[in-house]
C-alpha cells in the first residue's frame, strides 16, 4: 500500500512538471484574453485562476501533441460563459474608461512586446485600436482577437467558439471590414496608407 | 470569381487559410482587378495594425505565483 502511494506521488509530480511546462507557459496570453472578456483586472485574475485549477484537474484529458494554449482558451471561455454570462454581464457594454485606466497604469512597466518604449505609436495608438476593436459586436471581436492577436488557426478558433470553420472565416471577414472602417482615419493619420500593390 | 467572393477569400488569404484551389482563384482575380488588389493591401494593413498596436500585458506576479502554488503537489 505504501509502495502504491509512492508511485502515485511520482506520477503526480510528473503531471505537475508537465503542466507547468505546457500550461503555465501560456499564462500571459490567458490573462490578456480574460481581460478582454471581462474588462476587469480582478475578474480576469479570478477567471485565469479558475481556468488553471480546472485545467490541472482535467490535465489527463488534454490530448498530448495538440495545442495546449487552445485547450486552455477553450476552458477559459467556458468558465467565462458559466460565470459571467449567467449574471447578464455584457463586457462589450462596459465603459471603456474602466479598463483604459488600467492599461494606462501598466502599459509602460508591463508591456509584453519587444517595441522600444520610445515608440510613439506604441504608447499612443493602442487606445484607438483597442477602442475600435471593443466597439465591434462580440462575435466579430472574438474571432479577430483569437486569430490576429493570439495566432490560432481557423480550426482551433472554430473549436473554441463552437462554430463551423466557414462561420469563423465569414466573421473574420465581416469583423475586419467593420474594424477597417473605424481605423481608416487613424491609419491615414499615422502613415499606414502605403500605395496598394507595392 | 466576382469581387464579393474575392473579398471574403482575401481575409482568409492573409491568415494562410485558403485551399490551393482558392489561392489560385484569388490570384487570378487579383491579377485582373485593380480595386481588389488595393482592397487586399488594406486587409493586410488591418491585420498588421491589430497585431502591432494591441498592448499585451504580463499577468501579475501574484497570479503567476498563486497558480504555480495551486498546481504544486506537496509530497
Amino acid at each position: 500500500m505504501k509502495e502504491k502511494k509512492q508511485i502515485l506521488s511520482a506520477q503526480e509530480q510528473l503531471k505537475q512538471q508537465e503542466f507547468q511546462q505546457e500550461a503555465v507557459a501560456h499564462i500571459n496570453s490567458l490573462y490578456n484574453y480574460a481581460l478582454h472578456l471581462t474588462m476587469n483586472p480582478d475578474d480576469a485574475e479570478d477567471l485565469v485562476q479558475e481556468t488553471y485549477l480546472k485545467a490541472y484537474k482535467f490535465f489527463s484529458s488534454f490530448e498530448r501533441g495538440t495545442n495546449c494554449k487552445a485547450w486552455l482558451f477553450k476552458i477559459l471561455k467556458n468558465n467565462y460563459i458559466n460565470k459571467f454570462r449567467k449574471n447578464a454581464r455584457e463586457p462589450g457594454k462596459v465603459d471603456y474608461d474602466l479598463i483604459k485606466d488600467f492599461y494606462h497604469t501598466i502599459k509602460d512597466v508591463q508591456s509584453d512586446t519587444t517595441e522600444a518604449e520610445s515608440d510613439f505609436f506604441h504608447s499612443l495608438l493602442h487606445e484607438e485600436v483597442y477602442q475600435a476593436l471593443q466597439s465591434l459586436p462580440e462575435e466579430f471581436r472574438e474571432v479577430i482577437q483569437l486569430c490576429d492577436i493570439e495566432g490560432f488557426t481557423y480550426e482551433e478558433i472554430a473549436n473554441m467558439v463552437e462554430s463551423p470553420i466557414g462561420t469563423v472565416r465569414s466573421r473574420l471577414y465581416r469583423g475586419r471590414k467593420l474594424l477597417r472602417e473605424k481605423l481608416e482615419d487613424y491609419a491615414r493619420k499615422h502613415g499606414y496608407n502605403t500605395e496598394a500593390g507595392e | 470569381m466576382n469581387c464579393n467572393k474575392a473579398m471574403v477569400l482575401m481575409s482568409a488569404a492573409i491568415d494562410g487559410e485558403l485551399t490551393p484551389k482558392e489561392e489560385e482563384e484569388l490570384a487570378l482575380h487579383l491579377a485582373e482587378c485593380t480595386a481588389c488588389r488595393a482592397e487586399f493591401q488594406d486587409a493586410k494593413k488591418t491585420k498588421i495594425i491589430i497585431r502591432e498596436r494591441m498592448v499585451r500585458v504580463k499577468a501579475p506576479r501574484t497570479l503567476v505565483e498563486s497558480i504555480v502554488k495551486l498546481t504544486t503537489v506537496t509530497t
